[in-house]
């Protein structure tokens, strides 16, 4: 009974990280994803497909860094992979904000200028 | 030398630029323009209306000789004040002053910020509320918030200011060109002190009278203060350490 639990959360693991790593191999074929943030996603997605290959090198890995109960490991890895990636994504918006102030000021220069030269047209032709 | 024989009409001769940021703030603005005409008629205007919802933008517009900035999307006072120090850097003006669209700058008090700039020779002059206490009386909170800015500033940069909030400001073109690169966007004011301080550059202060407004309400109420003040304060230490501009 035990056997074939672990078996099947193992088989979920397995179809769950194919998924991620396939979605993001199209996503990125399809210009959805820029490679740069891909990589992240290759890492989650082959790290939980070579946990749920090899289950003993969870238990290695735990006995390891001195966590009792293995999946206990394998959630901490998970969630300090998740930190990680907001914070990524933190620093991204905050440079998306930056480039979005400076395009906004520009346009609003650009605009007055046009509006200025064309302002200077009509006196002419008039 | 010039400039400490005549004064008064130190500001007259040389490029001014008024930038008045603006945001909804349709029932103030031309009176505003009006009083900055009354006051410094040969000073430029440039109107930034940071994306309002109501009829600023033509409001303004109606003034004749003001110069409009639209902005296509609202970035906060920040983002707004900077696109008027750009506009300064690129067209060759030798000061610029804020004014803010809410009315309650006194353009009249210009010459006092311009004439204490042309006295003392710093780089930017800050008008404050508190050098002049009759006019202004500030609520509890806001007067605690000023006391922890002033005693802030004076640990970290040794300069002794009394009202770091302020936007009703003189720049000069030294000024102008570093803040027109490094500006921030929610709380610009207090920033701005130590971008320029770290830039070498000298500041001072002198008594200014503000109004009270007219139509709308600050944007700093009761309850939104105390998470003002703890972003200020954080935007403030961290500035401090800041090694690159």
């Amino acid at each position: 009974m035990e056997v074939r639990d672990i078996d099947s959360i193992h088989l979920i693991g397995l179809v769950f990280s194919l998924t991620i790593l396939a979605s993001v191999f199209l996503m990125v074929r399809e210009r959805m994803l820029k490679e740069k943030y891909s990589l992240v996603w290759f890492v989650i997605g082959f790290f939980t497909l070579v946990m749920s290959i090899f289950k003993d090198l969870m238990d290695w890995f735990a006995n390891l860094i001195g966590v009792y109960y293995a999946p206990s490991a394998f959630f901490a890895i998970l969630i300090a992979c998740a930190y990680f990636l907001l914070l990524n994504m933190s620093v991204s918006i905050s440079g998306l904000k930056t480039y979005n102030k400076i395009l906004t000021q520009e346009l609003g220069l650009t605009k007055l200028r046009l509006e200025e030269v064309e302002k200077k047209i009509k006196s002419r032709e008039l | 030398m010039q400039k400490d024989i005549d004064e008064c009409c130190y500001i007259e001769k040389e490029k001014i630029l008024i930038v008045i940021p603006a945001f909804n703030e349709q029932h103030n603005i031309l009176k505003v323009i009006g009083d900055v005409r009354d006051s410094l008629p040969n000073a430029d205007i440039l109107v930034i209306n940071d994306c309002s919802v109501d009829s600023t933008s033509v409001q303004a517009r109606m003034a004749k000789g003001v110069k409009v900035i639209d902005l296509p999307c609202n970035l906060g006072i920040g983002g707004a004040v900077q696109t008027g120090f750009k506009y300064a850097n690129s067209m060759g003006y030798q000061y610029m002053v804020q004014i803010d669209g809410d009315g309650q700058h006194i353009p009249q008090e210009v010459e006092k910020l311009a004439n204490t700039m042309g006295r003392s020779g710093c780089d930017m002059v800050i008008g404050s509320r508190f050098l002049d206490i009759q006019s202004y009386r500030p609520t509890w909170g806001r007067r605690m918030g000023i006391k922890v800015f002033y005693h802030l500033f004076r640990m970290l940069i040794h300069a002794k200011i009394t009202d770091s909030t302020s936007g009703f400001r003189i720049y000069n073109r030294k000024s102008i060109e570093v803040l027109s690169k490094y500006y921030s966007n929610d709380y610009p004011e207090p920033d701005a002190i130590i971008a320029l301080k770290k830039n070498g550059l000298c500041i001072c202060e002198v008594g200014v009278k503000m109004r009270e407004r007219e139509h709308g309400s600050s944007s700093i109420t009761l309850i939104k203060s105390p998470y003002y003040m703890a972003k200020v304060i954080l935007s403030i230490l961290l500035s401090c350490t800041r090694t690159r501009w």
